[in-house]
């Protein structure tokens, strides 16, 4: 009976499916527990609104479903998901103003465990199966959990370099290389610093510009990060945005690329092989090659018209998938395009997607 | 023991205090019964009144509640002592005005008004005015406009009277009215003050708890039973009114309003943070002042009123570890700070109005205005060595209005009237802004009326909708509106021991350029005038009334809406999915009735409110969380006034959601199940003989 009304659920959404490039075809309802590998699309939600849901697409056979989370386990994902990481089987979902983080079997999509008294919880990143650090966004305190026994086993005081009253700190994104996890500092901060993952003591902290929020790593092992500049009457100021180039190592910036002030940049991302660096600039997506001495001048590609919001890259293939939230009060839509630009499908997923997740 | 200090407290008074007057009566009596004419201020106005009795049916209700179940108007909160906005006609909650004694209580800053900051116990007369029948009263509003007054009574003498209530989930609510008033002086002075932990319990079907076997796998999931988090709260208001009569002719006025709120904004059901691990709180104290003076002519009336209002108000979310919310010091923010924001607001108000009935064919009236609004908004702020660079803004608007209205009695049984209104905001002029008012009696003798408006409306952006920081736009237009409305009006024995009331109308408006807020750029938020709403639908509101003896009454009081509110804009993009959508928090379907049974000094009442589902989603997605299901809601009052030989007792006990129903009427706001209120009020007759 459930089986069937899942079905009955699937086909409602696949007759929902919208394609964005003209041709008819029928995407077949999926069972997300059935597609061993594909694409999760974290849907935010509004804000106190609890409206948080999962979504996933199969971009083999094209099928997708929404609210994953609340059909298979019976009750919602939250308020404010922010981003989901995967860890062997297991994945990881941030919630973050329901502060907690949930972890679901990817065969099964159900619950397997979750870890609260985390005050902002953000990003996840792996160290080990008995180690992983969690960003916050209003707190100077980078959490380590235990992902085998969903504890809480530490936390590295993460310094603050603004002086503006009452800031609580704030890490965000994490990329690590060998034993040092790199973290970039975001809202009201300006820096990325370099934690030793063997003492969770801050080694190095590098001053890059204000708020750098995405952080990726590149073939060369270099870091790259984009500072999105603040805002006009933010408390630490406001500035162009700017994309730099990190040596990981000496802890410096090797090449600054600055936007012009009232660009709006977010979403730092690199495809597969780590040589193309993906952005979006006023909510147009933007490709640069890492060997590019500048910044590129025109869009990756045309789009439809659109204000996207979240990005991501195929790892294999190179698609670039983009999100819109529309008008942040409705389902959200996300496009796919072929790296040469041409658009391949759409399809209908949560309020506010905001991050992607890869299972492959 | 507080509560035996306040008995004690109490009788030292009564002891001190000669009063005098005796309660008054239960059952309610019209306040003018209608005899042949109808009043030419009603030509083509849509206007529904609320009793006295539903205004002070007891001392935990704010204006909320009384719109809640004696209107068709949805009120959007999520419980008692939260925010309290409303969807009049379908509109947003700035678009309906709020006057009390005229001046306008919406904030300036943010464009709608709390209604559960507004204890019904202080007002004495309330009004809903739909649609176009607001713009001979106030501009902007475009869903209608809510008429709050204050009114001298007529003691001679001292009068008294307390009401300790006590209610559910540790409950207080205290009510102290003193009035005194000679042939020149009438002077009154209410007190309320409300406190409650406001934790009821709830299922949390948001949510479900583990249970864990030795090695930590889950063997099962149950929605947990849980209270109310971080919803406490502390409102303390006091209303001094002083009136005084100069002449036959002339009377002073003085009224002023204090409020001092104390709330916290209570967890949302998908929370997992620990309650002493987010302090979430909401802090306001207002005052209010008006001196008014009115001169009553033979043929007509003037009026000037000079008003003061000064709001502070404070929100903090922030990191604690049980800690309360720190005031700043040294210009520094507590610890932890998540949000932050202060806003003052200063606002001098001045008004002058006149009425002049040449003959009883014509009522000329005009009234000018005038805010001055000066804001201050903090946010987080910076300290710099070079001085301290402030996160928020600092500014002036000065708000100019002049209204005229002609309203002319054609024929026996047609009337007619127009309004005009002019509106300066710093230096941008309004258009003008007309309203035509006709109304034609089909039966004499006002039995039955057909009645229509029309009007162009405005409504200004708010101080925070352009300057708010961040995202503030100062290149906002006004939001423009038309709108009609075209109705029935019955009233049928009146004064009689049968009668009947009631009215339907017709109305239909579309609201251009509506401002929106989203977050265009990451990271906050910004308005734009985005939006075209189209709203239409029917009001129908019907009072049957049985007085078959001196002893009892029978009232039945019922209204209906029905208000398809429709984005009719251009789509953000071809895969928006909400243009002709019914937009978010607005029910299709509204309704609500209150049946009053009066026995001598008994009184039985039986509140009823029900919506249809509303969408949280402008798109009306189906989705788990894009829609919430219509409920109905019952209450039930019963009331006894005992006659004591030196006081009068009235004991009055309430039952809130009678049924238990378990509903949420905002998202992610599980609400209160059936809740209990116990109100014993004491009003001593010693001395004097009421006149």
């Amino acid at each position: 009976m459930k089986r069937l009304l899942y079905a009955l659920g699937w086909l409602l959404f696949a007759t929902m499916l919208c394609q964005c490039s003209d041709s008819d075809n029928d995407n077949p309802p999926i069972d997300p527990v059935e597609v061993p590998q594909g694409l999760f699309v974290v849907n935010a939600g509004n804000y106190n609104a609890s409206n948080a849901s999962l979504s996933f697409y199969d971009p083999v056979g094209n099928g997708y479903d929404n609210e994953i989370f609340a059909k298979i386990n019976g009750y919602k994902l939250g308020d404010t998901a922010q981003s989901m990481s995967i860890h062997n089987d297991t994945g990881w979902i941030v919630v973050n103003n329901s502060h907690i983080i949930y972890v679901i079997d990817l065969k099964t999509m159900r619950e397997k465990g979750r870890i609260t008294g985390i005050t902002s919880p953000r990003y996840i990143c792996f160290l080990s199966d008995e180690k992983a650090y969690v960003s916050s966004m209003y707190s100077d305190q980078l959490t380590i959990i235990n992902p085998k026994t969903y504890s809480i086993i530490g936390s590295v005081t993460v310094p603050k370099n603004t002086a503006i009253s009452g800031h609580t700190g704030s890490t965000e994104e994490m990329v690590v290389i060998g034993k040092y996890l790199y973290v970039t500092c975001w809202s009201y901060e300006k820096t990325i610093v370099k934690i030793d993952t063997s003492t969770d003591k801050v080694v190095a902290t590098l001053e890059v510009g204000l708020q750098p929020a995405s952080l990726v790593k590149d073939r060369n092992g270099k870091l790259w990060t984009i500072c999105d500049g603040g805002y006009e009457g933010s408390p630490v100021g406001y500035e162009a945005p700017v994309l730099c180039r990190i040596d990981p190592e000496q802890m410096t910036v090797e090449a600054r690329y600055p936007f012009s002030k009232g660009d709006y940049t977010s979403k730092l991302r690199i495809n597969g092989t780590g040589d193309q660096l993906y952005w979006l600039n006023n909510g147009a997506p933007y490709r640069m090659n890492i060997s590019d001495t500048e910044l590129p001048a025109t869009t990756a590609f045309d789009t439809k018209e659109s204000y996207f919001y979240a990005l991501t890259i195929d790892p294999e293939n190179n698609d670039i998938y983009l999100a819109d939230a529309i008008d942040y009060q409705q389902a959200g839509i996300v496009y796919r395009y072929s790296a040469t630009g041409k658009c391949l499908v759409s399809f209908y997923v949560g309020v506010i997607p905001t991050e992607f997740c890869w299972n492959k | 023991m507080k509560k035996l200090l306040h008995t004690l407290l109490l009788l030292l008074i009564i002891g001190a205090v000669h009063a005098q007057e005796g309660i008054d009566s239960l059952i309610a009596i019209d306040e003018v019964a209608v005899v042949g004419r109808r009043p030419m201020k009603q030509i083509g106005v849509q206007c529904t009144k609320f009793d006295s009795v539903a205004l002070k049916e007891h001392i935990a209700l704010s204006m909320a509640d009384v719109l809640t179940y004696n209107s068709s108007v949805f009120v959007k909160s999520y419980g008692r002592a939260t925010l309290s906005t409303v969807a009049f006609r379908g509109t947003s909650p700035s678009h309906t005005q709020v006057l009390w004694n005229g001046m306008k209580l919406n904030s300036p800053m943010l464009g709608m008004t709390d209604f559960s900051m507004i204890p019904s116990y202080f007002i004495d007369e309330a009004s809903l005015l739909h649609g176009s029948s607001s713009v001979s009263e106030t501009g902007g509003g475009l869903g209608g406009a809510v008429k709050l007054s204050t009114r001298p009574k007529e003691y001679d003498g001292f009068h008294l009277q307390f009401v300790q209530g006590v209610g559910s989930f540790e409950t207080f609510d205290e009510y102290l009215h003193l009035g005194y008033g000679n042939e020149r002086w009438q002077l009154s002075t209410r007190l309320v003050y409300a406190t409650s932990p406001n934790d009821y319990k709830f299922v949390n079907r948001d949510k479900k708890l583990n249970i864990y076997d030795e090695n930590h796998n889950i063997v099962s999931q149950y929605h947990p039973t849980e209270r109310n988090r971080n919803g406490a709260f502390k409102d303390f208001h006091a209303l001094q009114e002083i009136y005084y009569r100069l002449t036959d002719r002339d009377r002073l006025s003085l009224t002023a309003w204090y409020t001092a709120s104390n709330r916290e904004l209570p967890m949302i059901s998908t929370s997992y943070a620990e309650d002493e691990e987010i302090e979430n709180r909401q802090r306001e104290e207002t005052l209010r002042a008006l001196l008014g003076w009115e001169h009553i002519a033979a043929k007509g009336r003037l009026a000037a009123q000079a008003g003061y209002i000064h709001s502070w108000s404070a929100y903090d979310r922030r990191v604690t570890h049980g800690g309360n919310a720190s005031e700043e010091n040294d210009g520094g923010l507590p610890d932890g700070t998540m949000e932050y924001s202060r806003n003052h607001l200063n606002t001098l108000y001045g008004r002058f109005s006149g009425e002049y009935l040449p003959s009883e064919k014509w009522l000329f009236s005009a009234e000018v205005t005038a805010h001055h609004h000066l804001s201050r908004a903090r946010g987080k702020e910076v300290i710099d060595s070079d001085g301290t660079h402030r996160a928020g803004f600092k500014e002036d608007r000065t708000e100019l209005t002049a209204t005229a209205t002609a309203r002319w009695r054609a024929l026996p049984w047609l009337g007619l009237g127009l309004t005009l209104r002019e509106e300066l905001y710093d230096d941008a002029l309004s258009p003008l802004i007309p309203a035509l008012f006709v109304d034609g009696e089909l039966i004499r003798g006002g039995k039955l009326v057909l009645k229509g408006s029309l009007s162009r409306n405005y409504r200004y952006p708010t101080l925070n909708d352009l300057y708010f920081q961040p995202g503030g736009n100062p290149d906002l237009k006004p939001e423009k509106g038309w709108s009609y409305d075209v109705g029935l009006d019955l009233k049928l024995g009146s004064g009689k021991p049968l009668a009947l009331s009631g009215s339907l109308a017709w109305f239909d408006s579309r609201i251009e350029d509506w401002i929106l807020w989203y977050p265009k750029a990451m990271g906050y938020y910004t308005p734009e005038n985005v939006k075209e709403v189209h709203s239409y639908g029917i009001e129908v509101e019907l009072t049957p009334s049985w007085r078959p003896s001196k002893d009892w009454l029978v009232e039945l009081h019922t209204s209906y809406a029905w208000t398809p509110s429709l984005n009719v804009g251009d789509p953000f993009s071809s895969a928006d999915q909400s243009v002709g959508k019914q937009l978010p928090y607005v029910p299709e379907h509204s309704a609500s009735a209150t049946l009053r049974l009066g026995w001598r000094r008994w009184e039985l009442g039986y509140k009823w409110c029900a919506y249809s589902e509303r969408y949280t989603l402008s798109s009306n997605g189906s989705t788990i969380t894009g829609t919430l299901e219509g409920y109905a809601l019952s209450n039930l009052t019963l009331g006894h006034t005992l006659h004591l030989r030196w006081c009068d007792l009235s004991l009055r006990g309430a039952v809130n959601n009678l049924l238990d129903k378990e509903y949420i009427t905002v998202l992610s706001r599980p609400m209160p199940g059936i809740n209990y209120e116990l109100f014993i009020g004491i009003t001593p007759k010693w001395g004097k003989k009421r006149h």
